[in-house]
């Protein structure tokens, strides 16, 4: 178990100025053992420091960190460098020491070991993380999904509790993304390892966290399962963030633009419809065109599995008489289907 | 043979054996000197890495006084820290003069030089190498040999050949000096004799030497880089 408590943390601007740039402001968060836990903001949130005060490769100005109850900023240094082996740790840049082959990067954090025990640690490590053909390559033979691998297993080398991910999927493609974070889970069901996740994609969080927290200019503003983050986000900053992944986006766009797709005439209404906490295996929609005498023209569509939950939402255009098209946005609304009017063409 | 070379060579031939002493001079100048401030040199270097601001094991005032000496003995001429080195030679060496005596000023005058080019080195190691090395637990120690030494193999060879080279020229100033070797032997009989074909001679024995010298750092290097 993770805790962290008021852990504040700021930085010296520039030379010597007065101005101090405050990276972490106060923050508390608990993260519980066998977790995959995400840390989403954008780039200058304070997520990296904060996540480098649970290995105080940043001393936090103030606050607590402890791990399975033990206060890590009162270490001596030599008990720290212990606990630090127990918290593995992955990069964006992937940190390997390029003078080494992978099997040497994988073997650098093994120690009290002879050379044939590393070896076979080693190996298994790279099994682990399906690399084992390229033991002898040197990290610069690799692709970026390659050298994450091999990042991983030796962040594993000492069977660590926990394992911190600093924007390990932001330098690779789509396909290497994806397959990197089934490796993450697939590590998380195995070994039983937490796993903590800082990333500025909401993908990435949906993808495979269960729990999550949002932060914003060195605070958290939001923190709990990510289906309830996604589905019904309170804060701007989060709002843009499910933004970013979602399809119905491109509304926006389409508006901006002036798209006849998005073309009102006489009488029409043009609504999202986001289902929250909804059964959606009700055919909500054709249920509503049918009984309520309205036809609904779908625009957009967007439906997610969001840690298991289906989650989506679709902008729709009504057509039909006034009092109808209320009936069926009443309907939605019974349904607990969020319902947005986002555009009114009026009546006749 | 022997005929071709006493004509083309007169000089140099009657004074064959000096010629060879006068190398051998150079090279254990080269050799006992290159040693001291290779090791002063690399530790000086590391210092400088480790405790400036932002290094692994921040002290400023160690890196501040550091940081000046190095400064101090860079800017002083080597011709005068020949002369102004003499007392503390005569105090370690026991003389100051011929080779014995110019160790001193030689290892003065080229360590604060490599000491910085190890600095320059260092300062090229990805510095998310260290953070990654701080995150499996490893002790600044630790990080000194396995991460800043171990991955700058090929700066630091470099580093060295430029140093092992230029301390060549010291070498030769030290000659002037009464420290022998070759370019004590080509000022005095092809300088100040005109003996040309001794000024070539020395002239062409150095510049194989310094070929070989930087063909084996360009080696040494180029093995370490991957």
């Amino acid at each position: 178990m993770i805790e962290l408590k008021n852990i504040t943390k700021n930085f010296q601007g520039d030379n010597n100025s007065k101005n101090e740039i405050h990276a972490v402001k106060n923050v508390s968060l608990e993260i519980n053992d066998g977790e995959i836990f995400g840390i989403i903001g954008f780039s200058g949130a304070g997520k990296s420091t904060l996540v480098r005060c649970i290995n105080l490769l940043e001393r936090p100005d103030a606050g607590s960190v402890k791990i399975d109850g033990v206060e890590m900023t009162e270490l001596k240094p030599r008990d720290l460098y212990n606990a630090r082996k127990k918290i593995g740790m992955i990069f964006q840049q992937f940190n390997l020491m390029p003078s080494r082959t992978v099997l040497e990067n994988v073997a650098y954090p093994l120690k009290g070991m002879s050379k044939a025990e590393k070896i076979k640690r080693v190996r298994d490590l790279l099994s682990l993380v399906e690399i084992s053909d390229k033991e002898n390559f040197y990290p610069s033979q690799l692709s970026g999904g390659q050298k994450q691998r091999v990042a991983i297993a030796r962040a594993l080398a000492n069977d660590p509790k926990i394992l911190l991910c600093d924007e390990a999927t932001s330098a690779l493609d789509p396909q290497t993304t994806g397959a990197i974070l089934q490796l993450l889970k697939d590590l998380n069901k195995k070994l039983g390892i937490t796993i903590v996740v800082i990333t500025h994609e909401m993908e990435v969080v949906k993808n495979i966290c269960r729990k999550a927290a949002v932060m914003h200019s060195g605070e958290i503003i939001e923190t709990g399962d990510v289906f309830t983050i996604f589905s019904n986000p309170k804060h701007e900053v989060t709002r843009n963030f499910v933004r970013t992944t979602s399809n119905l986006s491109k509304l926006e766009i389409l508006i901006n633009e002036q798209s006849p797709m998005v073309e009102l005439k006489n009488g029409e209404l043009m609504a999202r419809l986001i289902y929250i906490y909804a059964d959606i295996s009700e055919p909500l929609i054709s249920f509503a065109s049918r009984e309520f005498d309205v036809e609904l023209n779908i625009i957009l569509a967007d439906v997610e599995i969001v840690a298991g939950v289906m989650v989506g939402g679709t902008v729709v255009i009504f057509r039909g008489q006034r009092e109808n098209i209320q009936a069926a946005l009443n309907y939605f609304a019974s349904k607990n289907v969020n319902v947005e009017v986002i555009k009114d063409a009026g009546v006749f | 043979m022997q005929e071709f070379f006493n004509n083309l060579l007169p000089n140099l031939m009657r004074r064959l054996p000096e010629f060879w002493k006068a190398a051998g001079d150079t090279v254990l100048m080269e050799a006992w000197a290159g040693a001291f401030v290779f090791i002063i040199g690399l530790i000086l270097g590391v210092i400088l890495t480790v405790t400036k601001p932002g290094g692994i094991m921040e002290q400023k005032f160690i890196y501040q006084v550091l940081d000046k000496i190095v400064n101090l003995f860079r800017s002083i001429p080597f011709i005068i820290l020949l002369t102004a080195l003499m007392p503390l030679s005569r105090l370690i060496m026991g003389t100051a003069i011929y080779v014995r005596g110019v160790i001193v000023p030689l290892v003065f005058g080229a360590t604060p030089f490599f000491a910085r080019q190890v600095e320059s080195a260092l300062a090229q190691t990805d510095k998310g190498l260290i953070e990654a090395a701080l995150s499996m637990g490893s002790s600044p120690l630790e990080i000194i040999f396995r991460v800043y030494l171990r991955e700058s193999v090929a700066p630091i060879t470099r580093a060295t050949t430029i140093t092992i080279i230029s301390l060549l020229g010291l070498t030769a100033m030290a000659g002037a000096v009464g420290a022998g070797g070759l370019g004590d032997f080509a000022i005095r009989y092809g300088h100040d004799r005109n003996m040309i074909d001794i000024t070539w001679v020395t002239v062409i024995v150095l510049v194989a030497a310094v070929s070989l010298v930087q063909w084996l750092g360009d080696f040494i290097a180029r093995k370490n880089t991957h």
